[in-house]
Formats: C-alpha cells, structure tokens, sequence
C-alpha cells in the first residue's frame, strides 16, 4: 500500500480515490468518468488547488482535471515518475578568467519551476546553471553558494546580517567579484544594507534579479545574469549594484547605485530605475559604458569593514491626511527608537501630530523626515508647518530615500545603540551617494505617454 | 583551430503518435498528378490526414487582458526587442522546436500601436483572469463536436520560440475530447471523423518579415481568442480533407459565435503515409487549395522513403553522418574550411562570398551521390530540403548560399579537389556552403542532421505551404515537451450550471439545419449554402413559412446582399425587423412571390421608408384589376404600328405594364390579357 508521499497534493476527497484504485502520483491511468473516457498520467497537485480534483497530463502534452465524482474507476497501465532536472554539465574552468562567486537567496533569477507548488525553485548548482546559461562560462570561473531559499517579501535583517559576513568572507577569500541572486521586491532594500553593512568593499556586489523566472523563454534571467556577472568579474565599480534591465527590450542592464534605486513598477521587466540621479553605468553584452565617474574604484588592496548591525525597533511610517497620531504614540509605546517619515510635499506631516513628535524628541526616539515624491529634496523652511516640524527635532534627509533611510537607520541603531549623536551624524552624512548635492535635470524623467512629442520620442527610442 | 565548445541541449526523440501505422511504403507507385488519382491509389500509399482547424471566436475582449479583439493595425509607435531561450518541461525534457528556434539566434522584434494593446501583450504584466465569455462559447462548440468536457480547465504554455508570442508561449487550455462527427460529404461514402480535442487559446501575433537574425511581428492579433479543433487522421483523401475541413469550420460556426473573414480561420494539415511521419502544413489559409497541398506533401513523403531505402542499399549508417555538437562543425572530418580550395573556382557568388571575408566550408555526406539531385516535389530536389532547413535554422539570407556536387558544376576541378581534401570518393556527394561563419558552423551541423535524417525516411517538420501547391521547411515538429502547466493561472472549475445552459440552446449542427431547410422547400444546394452562410440567422429570423417565400428569401439573401454591401461598402447585416415583414406578406400572400427581390433591394436601400410603406408598394389592392384594365386600353393605343413578330411586341408590353403591377398580378395572367388585347396570333 502506498503512503502519503505518493499523493503530492492531493487531499480529501480525491485522496480516497486514488488510494482505492493505487494510482498514486505518476501513475499511467484509463479513467472511466460520467463524462467519457480519459487517458493520461496523474501529475501532483498543485497545492493552491481545490480538492475536488485530480490533475491527468494527456498525451497531448494537455493537462486538465477530472473532478471526483465523475469518475467510475481508473485502471493503472503503467508508473512513470517524471525526473525534472536541468542538464547538470560541469562548469569549465578557465585559469584565464577571474573567480566569481554568486550566492543564492531564493528569488527568480536562476530559478526553474516546482510543478507540484506552482513556485519557482532555485537552479543553482554551477552546472545546473551552466546547463541553463551556458554563457556564463565565457565571462568567469563561478562558484555558487546558496545562503538562503525565501522569497523577496521573507527577507529580513537577519538575512542582510548574514549576506554582508558571506561578502567579507568572499573577499578575503580573494573572489574578483560578488552576485547576490535576490527576488526583486526588496532587493532595493538589501542593496541599501549592504552598502552601509560592507564598507569599503575592494570588489563588486552585484544584485540581481529577474522579473520573468527562468521557466520562461523570453525570461531576463540570462541578461542580467550574464551581465551582472560581467560587472563583477571585470567591472571597476567597487560598490553595492544593483544590475537589471534597461529598457523592457533585451538591450542592456543598467548598473544602478545600491543607494538611490527602487523598484518602480510590479510586473515590467525596466522596472528598476534610478531616483533623483542618473544610473552608474549601461553593460550590453558584458561592455560596460560608465555614465557617471564618481564611483570608487576596484582595489584589491583595499580591507573591507563588515559591520553586520540592525536595531529591528526601527520603522518607516507613510503618512497620509488625517493620520491620527496614536499611531505615533503607539510606536514609541512599543519602544521604536528610530522613526523615518515618509511626508507629503517638502516633508510634512499635519499638525496633530506634533505633540507625538514631541515625546518621541523627548523620549529619545529618532525621528527623520523623508518624501513620499520619491524624488526632490526635503525642504522645510519654506512653509510655516515644517519649520514648526522642525523645532520637534525631526531632521530631514535631503533626497535620501524614504527605504534607503529606514535601512540607514536602523543599521546606525544597531551599530551606535548607545551613541545618538553618532547615529545623527552618520544619518545626516551622504554615504555613496544616498544624499546628493543637487539633483541633476535629467535626475527625474517621469514621461507622460500620448503626448505627441513623447511618442516620437519612444518611436526613435524604442526601435 | 580553437576547439570552442557550445551548449549542448538535447531533445526528447518523436512521439510513438505520430508514427504512420503502416510501416510499408509502395516505392513502385509512380508519381502522379493530382487528377490522376483515385481514392483507391491513396489507400494504396496509407495516406493519412488530419487537421488542426484553428478559429477565432467572436468575442468583445481578448482572453487575458481586456484589449479589443479582432483588431489589425500597421501603425507602428514604438519597438520592442526579445530573444527566446528554450526551458524544460515539467517532465524534464527540452522541446525540439524550441532547441532550433534557440540555434537560429534571432532578434525578436514586435512593432507596436499603442491602441491595440497593453503590457500584457509585451509580456509585462501577468495575464488577467481569463474571459468567461470564451471558456462558454468553447464549451459550446465542444459540445457541437459532441466532445467529452473536461471538469477543469488547466491553463497550460505552449513554447513557441519563433517569437510569435512574447511570452515565449501561448496560454491555451484543454476545453473537451473524444468526439464523432458524422462525415456524410466523403467521396468514401457515409463515414464519420473522429475529433481528437478541442482547446480555446491565445492567437499570436502576425509576422511582418523574417529576414537573416531578424523577425518582426505585430501584436495586435495577440491574444485573440481562438479554439483549436484537431481531429483523428480520418481524412483518407486529398478532397476529403478539404470537405473534412469546411464541415468542421462549418460545425465552429454554426454556435454563431466564431469570427469569419481573412485570417478568422486557418488549419493545420497533418499528413503521413506508409512508412512515413506526421508533417504540419502550417497555417494553410483557405480550403480550396488543401487537395494540392496534401497530394503534393504526400508524394513528397514517398520520394523522401524512395531516398532512405536507396541509402540503406548502399549501407550508409546514421554514424557516418554523426557529429560531437559541443564543437564546431570544423572538428568533424566530414567538414572543411574550403575557403582556399574555394578560392580557385570561378563560381562567381562563391568568388563574392570570399570577397565579403564569408566563411566557405563543404561538408562531404557519405553515400549521397546522386541522391541530393533526387526529386522530392514539383521543381524540387533533395538538395531543396537541406537548403531549407539551412536558410531558416542558420539564417543564411545571401542567395545562392550553397551548391552541391550533383547539381552544380565548378569549373577547374573544385569539386575533385574538394572530394580530395575531404577523402570523399564517388559514391560521396560534397555540399559547399558560405556566409558569416557562426551561420555557417549552423549550417553545416545542419546539413548533417537532415543527411542523417534522411536515413529516418520523413523528419518531424512543420513546413509552410506555398502558392504553387509545395511546402517548405519551416521549423521541427514540436512534441508534447513544449507543453507545461502556467503557474500564473488557477484551474478553472467546469461549473455545471454553464453546462446546463449550453444543453438548453445548443445551437443546430450543419448537417440539421441543411435537413430543415430542404424540409421548408429550398434545394439541396440552397440548403448547403444557405447552412454554412453567415446570414443563415437573418433567414431563421424573417421566418419565412411557405417554401416559396422560403426559396425566395434564401435567394435574396444569397445574392442581393452582396450588391449591396458592394455599393454601400458595409459587410453588415441588415436587421431582421426590416426584413421580416416581406416574407410575411409573401407568406400571406398579400404581396406575390416575384416582388421578392425588388422589394428586398428596396428595404435594403431606403433606410428612410418604413418597410410596411415598401411592402405595401408591392400589395395587391381591390382596384389593381380596373388599373390594369387602363393601362391594357394605353397599350392598345400606344402599340407600335410596325411589328417585329408577337413575341418582341409582347415583350414590349411586359415591360411597360409588370413594373407597375409586380407583387400584384400574375405575370402568366398579364402576359394571357395582352396577348388577347394586342391580337397576338402566336399562341401563348
């Protein structure tokens, strides 16, 4: 008799029947239904599924469900487990080509699919990767590490604590160059941390992600990896990147700084897009075009500072109108010692809450003011409400991001949890970048499409 | 020579369904002309057929997103750039078609109007629910083909990694199965054809050019909805599966809720014969022309085993021909770089090629001689084939981009010196091939892949048909790998309420509907037509009763429309209100059946004119005999004095009077009075 792992997925009742007729998983079936005759092998369920069906691939490649009570009897023909692998070939050594390592986190890129989940699960093996982008191996020597197997949205501090260690790790170990695979709803965040956690890298950190997974033909997975892969290996670039698709067309990445990037839009596969500055640099085919000079510059000699803090108290609070401050008095409430106001316009909240901002300036809890415009500079002299912010110790953040300045803070907390000046200081100090001087003019380019000379525009641009 | 290695991905081996059950092919058939077949030489070859009938239905929205269906569009506002990459299945294997798509490295691009699509079509944004309007209307149409319902649907991907959808596949979904539909058109008598499945998909995009590394499409097709029927191979002749493929059509169509026009529907044409594979003529447009096409692909394939048979006489193996596909085609022995032997020859498009700094190699195939210059189809040789699978798997665009030694000559003993270098001897045919060398290290691996191939008889392909009635290569024979479940959709439960319903006011098949109108007095003819046209409809709905009116209808329909759509420019269908009240006075014989069309034309043509005016124009009245009485009295004093003969006078006077009196008067009963009244001595 079979045991309940011959029955991936599947729950009462069809569980009963396939039990009744030992047709379990993979099992080559004729089903006798109230709506004709099926032929085919029974595929694992999905487990996001209903339980009133059976799942059958018919010869045709088709999969489709029988419901439970239509089915009369099922005869078993035959057993024929699928054995779903990339090709695993190994990955060539070359003596000539720089030593990458790329570490796992779990997100889409170099991923394949778990029919039974529906999710998609990491290929990461040097040869499953090879089997799947043979091209790696023309760009570097690569060594994969999986850290960790979670989505985007389940990465936490304790994991940006433990991918900053790996990276020290990595450069004393002498590796030329860092990829993170990492899903691309917080890789923003990541790369934030693992600027202010890994100070000083002498070697690329490349992030990278993919918004179509690798199950997919027309996935960007293979781009991006090649040409994350490039930066690292022979990028001059020492810093946190994040390398994803330029445009929506298979052109070229973008090396965008760690600091002043944010994930713009759910589903494009552009949807990485520099805030308030313009990128680092383009890399089309592994050809790297800088765009902006003022990068620090690969050296080997160079010791890296790994500081791997977070004070998890720490929060970002969106404000909209009408917010009531007993938002603000429960966090300090609960012993939040760092707040970033995500404000309206040049950095304001209403007036009821400053007798919330109040406490927290007496209480000892952090507070600084970011903008929800995502681009332009905080500026509270300019009206009445933010001077009258202001004078509650609420210390605005130039352009400095509202997500990158969580980051920030919470990392400062973590490394200086007794030393408030010193939090200040380094919160109102531009670190690679997260505050600029000015915003250049092409810094924001928000195009509006249908406006004709936007549309001629896209007409040479996308073409 | 630097032994760079390339990624080897390989495919799964064909599957044992598209094997012709008879594995005996008649070599010493002679090959003949269509019309000089009968159904009994097919049955002889094992001609077996069957079709994919693809047809878009006629839905507001598209399936997953909420752009407009049925739109086409040349305008072109901004590009986008794609290439494919192949992925595995959920049974781990890699699909052929998709592993050649990769090998063709092309770029991919789509040219888009704004106003036809969203990001969905570009593939950057998920898919939306799909459109319940189309999952019923495919159920329908299942259940007209008298198919088995599947109690989920299960969105799967099918790769396509020629580009035509973005995604790389296209959403489709198994709807029903197993079904018999009565085939009473064969020329084999009274038989049935058996319907494999029926799945509602997205359609794709159309192409715009192929050209060398690069493919443009226009999405604004993409992601229409269509239903794909595919049946059993039942079609037993060429005519068969052109009248096989209309009943089907017909079949989709009478649901009323499938497209029609250019493009609405198109069928892929499966053929074998013994001792051959199934091939896909892809995409054949009309029906008309299938028979040639078929005939045509059938001999092909008997030419093809003709070709196999003589090489196993001359014991070439399947080894002699194999290569190590990590490396370039160069490290085989059975390849050369033949630019400097090349160089001597005066060929002049070779002499080009090396001019260009083209890579020119030749590739010796073992036990060929002879054979390349073999014919396949009309005007086409063996060596066709290969230069096919080169043009569009290596992309070699410069023609001519390669010759062979049995069909070419070459001046001053290239092709000896060739055979030399290659340790080829006569037995050996040489190929010599040029263009930029990564598309020429393709094309060789490809060259010896169809040699090897040859030795299989018939390849898995799906081929283009072309105008003359022959096909093309256009890409390997996908298998079920290319199939895999879309994690981006949920299963769609059946919901037995939507069954219900459909069984309730399932549409009439074609064969039924003909069988009542031949009942309600139309021909066997008018039936036909009348069943499978798209204002079959409008007839039901003007209700005409008595089979007069009925012919009559039928007729306007069939031929007044088309003037007037013709002068008006409109394809639309009037409204059946409009009409309806002339078949009733027909009917009620208040107007008679003459009247028929000019009135129709009328109601047609005078939006204006309440159609009770129009019919009354044409209704008989108690003074149409003493009006007629007058205009008898005006004709005896207007008849001209001079006479040609009865008939001509008569004719005259018909002219005059039945304009007037038409829809009311016998004409037989006016033509008797004026015959009387004019002195016609000629009996009437």
């Amino acid at each position: 008799m079979s045991d309940a792992d011959d029955f991936p997925g599947y729950r009462e009742p069809t569980l009963s029947i396939l039990r009744r007729f030992d047709t379990p998983v993979w099992s080559d079936i004729r089903a006798h239904t109230t709506r004709g005759l099926f032929e085919g092998l029974i595929l694992p369920r999905a487990e996001t599924a209903d339980e009133a069906h059976i799942s059958l691939k018919l010869v045709s490649g088709y999969n489709v469900g029988l419901r439970h009570d239509t089915i009369e009897s099922i005869e078993k023909v035959g057993y024929r487990p699928a054995d779903y692998r990339v090709p695993e070939e190994e990955f060539p050594f070359d003596p000539d080509k720089p030593r990458v390592i790329l570490f796992g986190t779990g997100g889409t890129i170099a991923s394949r699919l778990d029919y039974r989940t529906g999710a998609v699960i990491p290929a990461f093996s040097p040869g499953e990767l090879y089997g799947s982008v043979p091209e790696l191996a023309d760009v570097c020597n690569l060594v994969t590490e999986k850290l960790f197997g979670v989505f985007s949205e389940n990465i936490d501090a304790g994991h940006w604590k433990i991918l900053a260690e790996r990276c020290g790790q990595a450069i004393e170990d002498g590796y030329q160059g860092i990829v993170i695979g990492h899903g691309t709803d917080t890789m923003h965040h990541t790369a934030a941390a693992l600027t202010y956690m890994v100070a000083d890298s002498p070697i690329p950190i490349v992030l990278v992600g993919s918004q179509r997974s690798s199950d997919r033909p027309s996935s960007d997975a293979a781009q991006s990896l090649i040409n994350a892969s490039s930066v690292a290996a022979h990028g001059d670039i020492a810093e946190v990147l994040v390398c994803m698709f330029g445009p929506t067309s298979e052109r070229y990445n973008l090396l965008h700084r760690g600091t002043r990037v944010r994930k713009m839009h759910s589903s494009f596969r552009s949807t990485f897009r520099t805030l308030g500055d313009v990128p680092l640099a383009m890399i089309e085919k592994g050809k790297i075009d800088p765009i902006k000079h003022d990068y620090v510059r690969r050296d080997p000699t160079r010791t890296p500072d790994v500081q791997p803090y977070f004070e998890d108290k720490t929060t970002l609070l969106y404000y909209y109108p009408n917010m009531q401050p007993d938002i603000l008095h429960a966090l300090i409430d609960n012993g939040y010692k760092g707040i970033i106001l995500a404000g309206t316009g040049l950095g304001h909240v209403n007036s009821i809450q400053f007798e919330a901002l109040e406490r927290a300036r007496d209480e000892g809890v952090q507070v600084y003011m970011t903008l929800q415009t995502l681009w332009g500079f905080v500026q509270m002299y300019v009206y009445e409400t933010g001077r009258e912010i202001l004078e509650r110790g609420v210390v605005p953040l130039a352009n400095m991001l509202p997500e990158v300045a969580y980051v920030k803070l919470g990392w400062a907390l973590g490394r200086w949890p007794n030393e408030p000046e010193k939090v200040r200081e380094f919160m109102t100090t531009p670190v690679h970048s997260d505050m600029t001087a000015g915003e250049p003019v092409e810094g924001y380019l928000v195009f509006q499409g249908g406006v004709p000379e936007v549309q001629d525009f896209l007409k040479t641009i996308w073409s | 020579m630097s032994r760079k290695k390339k990624p080897i991905l390989t495919a799964s081996p064909p599957a044992p369904i598209d094997l012709n059950p008879r594995t005996d092919p008649p070599l010493d058939f002679p090959d003949r002309e269509l019309d000089a077949m009968r159904p009994a030489d097919y049955a002889e070859l094992g001609f077996l057929c069957g079709l994919e009938v693809h047809q878009q239905l006629l839905t507001e929205g598209k399936l997953f997103c909420r752009c407009r269906a049925g739109q086409r569009s040349s305008r072109v506002d901004m590009e986008v750039l794609r290439h494919m990459r192949p992925t595995l299945s959920e049974m781990g294997e890699y699909d052929g078609t998709a592993l050649m798509e990769f090998k063709t490295r092309k770029d991919v691009v789509y040219q888009i109007d704004r106003t036809t699509v969203c990001t969905y079509e570009i593939d950057d944004t998920p898919p939306f629910p799909i459109d319940s309007q189309s999952v019923r209307i495919a159920l329908e149409i299942s259940r007209l083909f008298g198919l088995n319902l599947v109690s989920e649907l299960h969105v799967m991907r099918k790769q396509y990694l020629d580009g035509s959808i973005p995604t790389g596949f296209q959403r489709t979904a198994l709807v029903g199965l197993g079904g018999v539909l009565p085939f009473q058109g064969s020329e084999l008598g009274e038989r049935e054809i058996r319907i494999r499945q029926l799945s509602i998909e997205e359609d794709s995009c159309r192409e715009v050019s192929d050209l060398g590394h690069r493919v443009v499409f226009r999405p604004d097709r993409l992601g229409t909805p269509l239903v794909e029927t595919v049946t059993e191979p039942d079609l037993l002749t060429p005519l068969d599966v052109a009248r096989g493929g209309r009943l089907i059509a017909d079949v989709a169509r009478a649901s009323g809720k499938v497209r029609r026009g250019s493009g609405a529907a198109r069928q892929d044409v499966n053929v074998s014969i013994a001792g051959s594979r199934r091939v896909e003529l892809k995409g054949v447009p009309h029906h008309r022309g299938l028979p040639l096409l078929v005939h045509n692909e059938a001999f092909r394939h008997l030419n093809l085993l003709r070709i196999r048979v003589e090489l196993l006489r001359r014991g070439v193996e399947p080894v002699a021909l194999a290569f190590d596909p990590a490396y370039s085609a160069l490290e085989s022995p059975l390849v050369l770089d033949a630019a400097s032997i090349a160089r001597t020859a005066s060929y002049r498009p070779v002499r080009a090629a090396i001019d260009r700094g083209d890579a020119v190699w030749a590739v010796r195939m073992i036990g060929f001689a002879g054979l390349l210059a073999h014919r396949t189809q009309t005007g086409r040789t063996f060596a066709h084939e290969i230069a096919e699978r080169v043009r569009v798997i290596a992309c070699l665009t410069t023609t001519p981009f390669l010759i062979n030694s049995d069909e070419h000559e070459l001046v001053g003993g290239t092709w000896s010196e060739l055979r030399k270098a290659l340790r080829a001897d006569g037995g050996d045919a040489i190929v010599l091939v040029w263009g930029p060398e990564a598309d020429v290290d393709t094309a060789a691996c490809e060259i010896l892949i169809r040699g090897a191939d040859a030795l299989v008889g018939v390849p898995s392909e799906t081929r283009q048909p072309h105008a003359d009635g022959t096909t093309g290569f256009e890409r390997i024979l996908p298998g079920p790998e290319r199939m895999y479940p879309d994690t981006d959709m949920p299963a769609i439960p059946v919901q037995d309420e939507w069954i219900e319903e459909i069984e309730v006011r399932l549409a009439e098949h074609p064969w039924e509907r003909e069988d009542r109108y031949v009942r309600m007095g139309l021909s066997a003819r008018a039936a036909r037509v009348l069943g499978g046209a798209r204002w079959a409809f409008l007839f039901d709905a003007m209700e005409p009763s008595t089979p007069a009116c009925a012919r009559r209808t039928a007729a306007a329909l069939e031929k007044r429309l088309v003037h007037w759509w013709r002068e008006s420019g409109t394809g639309e269908l009037p409204a059946a209100e409009r009409l309806a009240p002339l078949a009733r006075a027909v009917d009620e014989g208040r107007v008679r059946a003459e009247a028929f069309e000019r009135a129709f034309d009328r109601l047609l043509r005078e939006p204006d004119a309440t159609p009770a005016a129009i019919v009354s124009d044409f209704a008989a009245s108690d003074h149409d005999a003493a009006d007629f009485e007058r205009a008898v009295s005006e004709l005896e004093r207007d008849a001209p004095a001079a006479r040609h003969g009865d008939e001509a006078l008569l004719h005259w006077a018909m002219g005059r009077v039945m304009p007037v009196f038409l829809g009311r008067l016998d004409p037989a009963s006016v033509r008797a009075r004026l015959h009387d009244a004019l002195k016609c001595e000629e009996p009437v």
